[in-house]
C-alpha cells in the first residue's frame, strides 16, 4: 500500500477524516454536508427557541379575552403597523380568534404544547417498544413469538384509527390523546430495536461478553442495546413528526387538546368553517404544523443518511 | 327468468283484452237514470275515545259528529289547543291512506318520501342526498303556488350555501352564517330577511350536585355572566339578551322581574356567602351541534368559561359529549357541572317553554320547587293571557330566584334570497310555505337548508329539517299565519271551544282533495289522530314509532 493510498483509505465516502473521531463526531458531521438537514434543525432552533422563551416574546396572555380591553373584533384580520394599518389600532399580527383572543399569542405558546407532545409521546413509546423488541430479539422463541404477534395486532389497524380507538374508550383530553398515540407507536420501535438485537447479538463481541460469564441483563443492556441504538435515533426523529400531525389530527376532531388549550389542531379544527371569511385562523396554524413536521422529517431524513454505515463506503 | 314472466302476462293481458271485446253482449247497457232525490251517501262518523282521562293525555275523544264536524272533548282545559293543532306532525292524512298502509311496508317505504296531504304541493322525486322534488298540486283547494314547481336542497356549512345563492344556483337559503350577515346586506343582487328569535339558550345547573345546591351559588353565577357580552360578540343580528327564559314575543312570556343585572363584585361576595370565596372546580358540558340558539357553540363555551373564571374563579372543565348522550344525560339530571342547552319554540305557547323545562317531573335542573311548578301547571288551564299574568308572574319570579338555570340569549337567524323574489319567508317557527313566494317570476323555486330532511311522514318525525319539507305537502286542521306565530284556519273552516275549553268543535273545509284523490271529510280527521294517538291501534305503525310529539304534546292512549 503506497502513502497515498492508505491517506485515501482514512477518508470516508465524504471525504471525512477517519482518524480518531468518534461515531457521533463523524455523523455530526455528515449531517451538516446536508442542506435539507440544515433547514430542518434551523426550523427546529427556531421553534425550540420559541417554546423556552414564549412567555416573554407572546405579546399577549394566550387565554387572554380582549372583549371590552381592546377596540377588536371576533376573528379581526391581521393588523400589522408597519404594512400600513393604522397605528391607532392594536397591532395583532395574526389577527383575532374566535373568542377575541390574539392569535399570535397562541399560535407561540402552541410551539411549546406541540414539541412537548412530540417528545413526550416519541419517548413513551421509545422506551416501552425498546424493552418489548429488545426482549423479543434476544430471547426469541415464545416471547419473540407472543411480543411480536401483539404488535402485528397494533400493526394492523390504521394508526389513527387506533389512536381514536383509543380516546374514544379513554375519553377525550389531551393526556389520553398522547398515550393514545404513544401506544400506537410502539410497534414499529419494537420491530426496529428487535431486528438490531437480533444481529448485534450474533457478533463476537457479544459473544465473548457471553464467554466471559457476562449475565443476559448486562448483554443485553450494556452490549446489544447501545450498539443497536442507531435505527431507533432515525426512527424516533421521524416519529416525532408523526407524532405532532396524530395529535393535531385528534385534536381537529376534538378528542384531543380540548379549548381553550392553545394546541394548533385545535385551533385549526374549531375555525374551519371561517375558510372564506377568515383564513388567517386556518393559515396560520395550519402552517405551524406543516413547518414543525417539516423539520423534524428533513431532520429524520438526514440522520439517516448520515448514520447509514454503507455510505462510509460508497460515494453516493 | 323474470323478462319470461313478464312476457306472458303481458301476451295473456292482450289476449284476455280481445277476448272481452269478441265477447261484448250487443244489448245495450241499461242507462243510469238519475233519480229526482239524489241517493244520500250515509256517513258513519268514526269516534277515538279514551276508556277515561286517567292516563294522563288530553284528549277524552275525537268524534267525527257529521261528515264536515269533527268535536274534540279534552280531558282537561287546553288554552294551547288551537297553536298545537296548527304544528305540522298533526297534518291529516286520507283514512283510505291509513288503513291500506298499516301493517305494510308501504308506510315505512313510499309514506316515508312521497307523503300524501292536500297541500299546494307534491313530492315528484326525493334523490336521496341529494334534492327533494315538489310539483304543483292541480287539485289545490287554495291559491295555486307561484312556482309551478320547487326544490329543496341542502348543506351543512353555511359558507357554502351563501357559496350557491350568489353563484345563482339557488333562490333561498336558511341559517344565514353569523359571519355572512355583511356579505349579503352589502350585495344588490341579495336580500335578507331576519327571523324573529323564538328560542332560548341557556346555561342549566342540577341543583342535586353540590355545589350546585345552594341557591345563592347559582344566584351568584346568575349575576356573574355577561349575558350581553356574548350576545354582542357571538350572535347575529337580531338576537336579544334573554330577559326570562320564554321570548318575550309569546304572551305571558315576560311577565315578571326581568334577569339580574351583570354584577361581578356583588356575584363574589354573594359565592363568597355561599362558602366559596376562591370558587370551586367544576365541568362545563355541551354538545358541539350548531343550532338558531347557539350559532357558534365551542367559542360562546369558551368564552362562558374565561367568564367563569375571571368573575367568579370558577374552574370549569369544558367537556364535550356526543349528541345523544349529552341529550339523555342533561334530560335525566346526571350532569354535575354547568350544562349548554337550549329550545326552540314548537308551537307559540308560553307552555311550550315552561312545562317541558320546569314541570313537576322534570329531571334535568333536579328538583323543581313547588313555587315554580305548581304555578306553571295553574298557568296551563287558562286560556286569557291577562288572567293568566298573575300566576305567570309568579312562576317567571320564581325561577329568577331559584335560579335553576340561567338564560343567556334568545338567537336570532336569517334567510337570504335573491333580491327579485317576492314575498320572502323566514318563519319564526321555520315552517316557511314556499307556495306564497314567487321567485322572481321563474318556475322553479330553489331553496336550500342546513340537512337533509330523515323522513317525510312528519307525524312521527321531530327534526326540523323534515317538518319544513313536510309543510309544503300536509295540512292540519289549522296553520301559522306566513312569517308570524297567529293561527289561522286551513283544512277546518272554524274551530270553537265551550267557556272552560275542554271541548272544541271543528267545522271542516269542503271540496277538499288529498293527493291521491279522495276527498277530505271529518272521519281523516278521527283516522289520523288514531294512528298518532292510539298505541294499541293496528295503525299505530310508523317510521321510528316513537310518535314523540302526538306523545308530547297531546299523550299516547293505552300505551
Amino acid at each position: 500500500m503506497t502513502k497515498k493510498e492508505s491517506k485515501a483509505a482514512k477518508l470516508d465516502a465524504e471525504g471525512i477524516s477517519l482518524k480518531s473521531v468518534s461515531l457521533w463526531q463523524i455523523t455530526w458531521r455528515r449531517l451538516f454536508r446536508r442542506k435539507s438537514a440544515i433547514i430542518g434543525m434551523v426550523i427546529l432552533g427556531i421553534l425550540v427557541l420559541i417554546a423556552l422563551t414564549a412567555q416573554w416574546i407572546a405579546p399577549y396572555d394566550p387565554f387572554q379575552v380582549l372583549i371590552g380591553i381592546e377596540p377588536v373584533k371576533q376573528r379581526q384580520a391581521p393588523c400589522i403597523h408597519l404594512l400600513g394599518c393604522p397605528e391607532d389600532q392594536p397591532e395583532h399580527i395574526m389577527g383575532i380568534d374566535g373568542n377575541v383572543r390574539d392569535q399570535f399569542s397562541r399560535l407561540l405558546y402552541g410551539t411549546r404544547l406541540s414539541l412537548v407532545i412530540g417528545l413526550s409521546t416519541v419517548s413513551f413509546a421509545i422506551v416501552i417498544g425498546t424493552v418489548l423488541g429488545a426482549l423479543s430479539g434476544y430471547f426469541g422463541g415464545w416471547v419473540d413469538t407472543v411480543i411480536m404477534r401483539v404488535m402485528d395486532v397494533l400493526l394492523a389497524f390504521p394508526s389513527l384509527l387506533l389512536a381514536i380507538a383509543i380516546v374514544t374508550v379513554l375519553g377525550p383530553g389531551l393526556v389520553n390523546a398522547l398515550l393514545a398515540i404513544g401506544i400506537v407507536s410502539i410497534p414499529s420501535y419494537a420491530r426496529v430495536v428487535r431486528s438490531s438485537v437480533i444481529t448485534v447479538r450474533e457478533m463476537d463481541f457479544v459473544s465473548a461478553t457471553r464467554a466471559m460469564g457476562g449475565n443476559s441483563y448486562e448483554i443485553l443492556f450494556k452490549r446489544i442495546l447501545p450498539n443497536a441504538l442507531t435505527p431507533l435515533i432515525v426512527q424516533g426523529t421521524l416519529g416525532i413528526a408523526t407524532a405532532i400531525l396524530d395529535a393535531a389530527a385528534l385534536s381537529f376532531l376534538g378528542l384531543g387538546a380540548q379549548p381553550p388549550t392553545p394546541e394548533w389542531g385545535s385551533m385549526l379544527g374549531s375555525e374551519r368553517n371561517q375558510v372564506f371569511t377568515a383564513p388567517h385562523l386556518v393559515f396560520y396554524p395550519g402552517l405551524a404544523i406543516m413547518l414543525t413536521v417539516l423539520s423534524f422529517n428533513l431532520l429524520g431524513d438526514g440522520l439517516r443518511d448520515a448514520l447509514d454505515p454503507r455510505l462510509a463506503h460508497t460515494s453516493g | 327468468m323474470k323478462h319470461k314472466i313478464l312476457n306472458y302476462l303481458v301476451v295473456c293481458f292482450l289476449l284476455g283484452g280481445l277476448l272481452l271485446t269478441a265477447c261484448k253482449p250487443t244489448t245495450p247497457e241499461p242507462e243510469v237514470i238519475p233519480t229526482d232525490v239524489p241517493m244520500a251517501e250515509e256517513f258513519v262518523g268514526y269516534t277515538l275515545a279514551a276508556a277515561n282521562c286517567d292516563y294522563g293525555g288530553f284528549f277524552e275523544s275525537i268524534v267525527a259528529t257529521d261528515k264536515y264536524t269533527v268535536t274534540f272533548n279534552l280531558c282537561k282545559s287546553d288554552p294551547a289547543f288551537l297553536s298545537k293543532m296548527a304544528f305540522v306532525p298533526f297534518a291529516i292524512y286520507p283514512e283510505e291512506w291509513i288503513v291500506s298502509t298499516a301493517g305494510e311496508e308501504t308506510r315505512t317505504s313510499e309514506g316515508l318520501e312521497h307523503p300524501i296531504g292536500t297541500g299546494p304541493y307534491m313530492v315528484s322525486e326525493w334523490a336521496r342526498g341529494e334534492s327533494v322534488t315538489f310539483v304543483a298540486n292541480p287539485n289545490y283547494w287554495g291559491e295555486a303556488p307561484k312556482a309551478e314547481t320547487l326544490v329543496l336542497r341542502w348543506s351543512t356549512e353555511s359558507a357554502a350555501r351563501l357559496l350557491e345563492l350568489q353563484s345563482g344556483t339557488i333562490d333561498g337559503y336558511d341559517n344565514v352564517g353569523p359571519d355572512d350577515f355583511a356579505v349579503i346586506t352589502a350585495d344588490n343582487n341579495l336580500q335578507i330577511t331576519y327571523r324573529p328569535a323564538l328560542n332560548i339558550f341557556y346555561v342549566g345547573m342540577t341543583n342535586t350536585y353540590a355545589p350546585f345546591d345552594n341557591v345563592k351559588v347559582r344566584q351568584a353565577i346568575a349575576m356573574g355572566i355577561d349575558r350581553q357580552r356574548i350576545v354582542d360578540t357571538f350572535y347575529p343580528e337580531g338576537s336579544e339578551v334573554a330577559s326570562h327564559f320564554t321570548p318575550c314575543a309569546i304572551p305571558n312570556a315576560c311577565d315578571g322581574e326581568a334577569w339580574y343585572e351583570f354584577d361581578p363584585v356583588a356575584a363574589k361576595a354573594l359565592l363568597a356567602e355561599a362558602g366559596y370565596p376562591d370558587g370551586f372546580e367544576t365541568s362545563l358540558y355541551y354538545r358541539d351541534v350548531v343550532r338558531g340558539y347557539l350559532p357558534q357553540v365551542s367559542n360562546v363555551a369558551q368564552d362562558i368559561q374565561a367568564q367563569l373564571l375571571a368573575n367568579l374563579n370558577i374552574k370549569a372543565e369544558i367537556v364535550v359529549m356526543e349528541s345523544g348522550a349529552f341529550i339523555e344525560a342533561s334530560a335525566s339530571g346526571q350532569l354535575n357541572g354547568f350544562h349548554l342547552l337550549g329550545w326552540g319554540a314548537d308551537y307559540p305557547h308560553v307552555t311550550n317553554f315552561l312545562d317541558y323545562h320546569f314541570g313537576k317531573d322534570t329531571q334535568q335542573f333536579g328538583v323543581i320547587d313547588p313555587s315554580i311548578h305548581e304555578n306553571i301547571t295553574a298557568g296551563a288551564q287558562i286560556a286569557d293571557p291577562a288572567v293568566a299574568a298573575p300566576i305567570y308572574t309568579a312562576a317567571n319570579n320564581a325561577i329568577r330566584e331559584l335560579v335553576p338555570m340561567i338564560p343567556i340569549a334568545h338567537g336570532g337567524s336569517a334567510v337570504a334570497y335573491k333580491a327579485d323574489v317576492v314575498n320572502p319567508q323566514a318563519s319564526p317557527l321555520t315552517s316557511e310555505l314556499f307556495a306564497h313566494t314567487d321567485p322572481g317570476g321563474r318556475d322553479v323555486f330553489v331553496f336550500m337548508q342546513g340537512a337533509e330532511p330523515i323522513s317525510m311522514f312528519c307525524a312521527d318525525e321531530t327534526d326540523g329539517e323534515s317538518l319544513r319539507a313536510c309543510e309544503q305537502v300536509m295540512q292540519g286542521l289549522y296553520g301559522y299565519e306566513i312569517n308570524g306565530t297567529a293561527v289561522e284556519p286551513v283544512l277546518a273552516t272554524s274551530c270553537v271551544p265551550n267557556d272552560d275549553l275542554t271541548q272544541y268543535v271543528c267545522t271542516l273545509r269542503q271540496g277538499v282533495v288529498f293527493h291521491d284523490g279522495s276527498t277530505f271529510d271529518a272521519n281523516d280527521v278521527v283516522m289520523t289522530f288514531t294512528m298518532g294517538l292510539d298505541a294499541s291501534s293496528p295503525y299505530h305503525v310508523a317510521n321510528t314509532n316513537l310518535w314523540e310529539y302526538y306523545d308530547y304534546l297531546w299523550g299516547l292512549m293505552n300505551k
